[in-house]
C-alpha cells in the first residue's frame, strides 16, 4: 500500500489548508492536546499507583477505576482529536519523524498493556479489590504504564523540536530575536516563529 | 525585564542549558509536563468530588487527603522545573505577555488550593454537611478546573505570543 499519496492528500484537503493558514488553531490545538494529555497521564497515574499501593491504597480498586476511567476516555478522545488535525497540518512530515514513530508505537504499547491486564489481573479482581496493593503482574503492569505513558511525553514533546511546521504563513518577523543578538543559540520551539524560515 | 532576562542569559547555570539545549530543554520540559499531569489529576478528582461526580464513596476531606499532598508536591515541581526553563531560556519566557499572564493565574490557582485545603481542615464538618452541596461552591470548583486549563494553554502559548498581537512585549 502506497502511504505517500495519502499523506499528501491530508495536508491538501480544506481542513489542513484552513489550520496551517491560521495563526491561532495550531497553537490553540497544541494548547489543547497538552490538557488533554494532562488528564490522560494524570488519572492514568492514579490507577496505577493504586496498582502499586503508592496511593489510594485503602479504596477498592474497582470503585477507583470506575472513577477515573470514562475520564481517562473522554481526555483521550480530546488528545486524539487534536493530535490527528495537527498530524493532516504535515503530514508527511510526522510521518517521517522518528519520534513520531516512536510515540504511535508507545501509544499500542500502551493499549496492550491495558489488554494484558484485562485479561489477567483484572479477571481475579475479586481476590484483590480490597488489598493495599495488587498481585506482581498487575503491579508489573502498572509500572510500566507509568514508564510508556512519560515516554509519550517525551516523545511527544520532541516531536516539536524536530518537524518543523509548513506555515503557509508564518507571520512576518517583527523583531530581530535576542537570541541572534546575543549569539546564543535559539533554543526555542522550531515551531515558534523566529523571523527565520523554517530550516 | 529585558535587560534581567539578557543578564539571566548570561550566567553559568543559563550557559550550561543553553550549551546543552539538545536535551536539557526537552528533558526540562518532559518533567514539566509530567508535572502538569499530576496536578491535572489531582484538581479534577477534588473538583469532580465536589460536583458529587466521582469519588461519592469517600468524604471531601479523604479524597482532599489523597490528592492535596500530590497537588502540593507536584506545583513544587513545577515551580522547580519552571525556574529551569526561564533560567535556561529567559528571553523566551519573560519578554512574553502569555509567560506573565500565566504566572497570576498560576498565584490564584495556588492560591485557591492552599486556601481550600485550609479551609477544609478547619471546618471539616461544615463543609462535608453543608458547603460542599452548595452550587456556588460547585461553581467555583469548576471556575477552579479552568483555571488550570487557561494556565496550560497560557503556558503553550508561551512559544507563540504572536497570537497576542501588539500585546505581546515581543512585538
Amino acid at each position: 500500500m502506497e502511504i505517500a499519496p495519502l499523506l499528501e492528500w491530508l495536508q491538501q484537503t480544506a481542513l489542513a489548508v484552513q489550520i496551517r493558514d491560521s495563526l491561532y488553531i495550531f497553537p490553540l490545538l497544541e494548547a489543547a492536546h497538552v490538557v488533554g494529555l494532562a488528564l490522560v497521564v494524570g488519572t492514568v497515574a492514579i490507577v496505577d499507583l493504586r496498582l502499586l499501593g503508592l496511593a489510594s491504597s485503602g479504596r477498592p480498586f474497582s470503585r477507583l477505576a470506575v472513577d477515573t476511567l470514562k475520564w481517562t476516555l473522554a481526555a483521550f478522545l480530546l488528545t486524539a482529536v487534536t493530535g490527528g488535525l495537527m498530524f493532516i497540518t504535515n503530514a508527511a512530515v510526522y510521518f517521517d519523524n522518528t519520534y513520531f514513530r516512536a510515540k504511535v508505537v508507545l501509544l499500542v504499547l500502551a493499549a496492550l498493556n491495558a489488554v494484558v491486564f484485562e485479561l489477567t489481573a483484572r479477571r481475579t479482581v475479586a481476590g484483590w479489590d480490597q488489598a493495599p496493593s495488587a498481585p506482581p503482574l498487575a503491579r508489573a503492569v502498572a509500572s510500566l504504564s507509568l514508564v510508556i505513558w512519560i515516554g509519550v511525553i517525551v516523545a511527544g514533546r520532541m516531536i516539536g523540536f524536530t518537524a518543523t511546521r509548513a506555515a503557509a504563513t508564518a507571520p512576518a518577523p517583527v523583531d530581530t530575536s535576542f537570541e541572534d543578538l546575543l549569539g546564543l543559540p535559539a533554543a526555542g520551539d522550531p515551531a515558534q516563529p523566529a523571523g527565520k524560515s523554517p530550516e | 525585564m529585558r535587560d534581567f532576562a539578557l543578564w539571566l542569559a548570561t550566567t553559568s547555570p543559563s550557559v550550561f542549558i543553553q550549551e546543552h539545549n539538545a536535551w536539557t530543554i526537552p528533558a526540562i520540559q518532559s518533567i514539566h509536563i509530567a508535572g502538569i499531569a499530576l496536578v491535572m489529576g489531582s484538581v479534577l478528582m477534588i473538583d469532580l468530588r465536589i460536583l458529587g461526580l466521582t469519588w461519592t464513596d469517600q468524604t471531601l476531606q479523604q479524597t482532599t487527603r489523597r490528592f492535596g499532598p500530590w497537588l502540593t508536591g507536584s506545583l513544587w515541581l513545577l515551580l522547580a522545573t519552571g525556574l529551569l526553563m526561564i533560567v535556561g531560556e529567559p528571553v523566551r519566557e519573560l519578554v512574553t505577555f502569555s509567560f506573565w499572564l500565566k504566572m497570576a493565574l498560576v498565584a490564584a490557582g495556588a492560591l485557591v488550593a492552599v486556601t481550600f485545603q485550609r479551609a477544609l481542615r478547619r471546618h471539616e464538618r461544615r463543609w462535608e454537611d453543608d458547603l460542599v452541596h452548595r452550587a456556588p461552591i460547585k461553581a467555583l470548583a469548576v471556575f477552579t478546573f479552568l483555571i488550570w486549563v487557561c494556565i496550560i494553554v497560557l503556558g503553550r502559548l508561551i512559544a507563540y505570543d504572536h497570537v497576542w498581537g501588539s500585546w505581546s512585549p515581543a512585538s
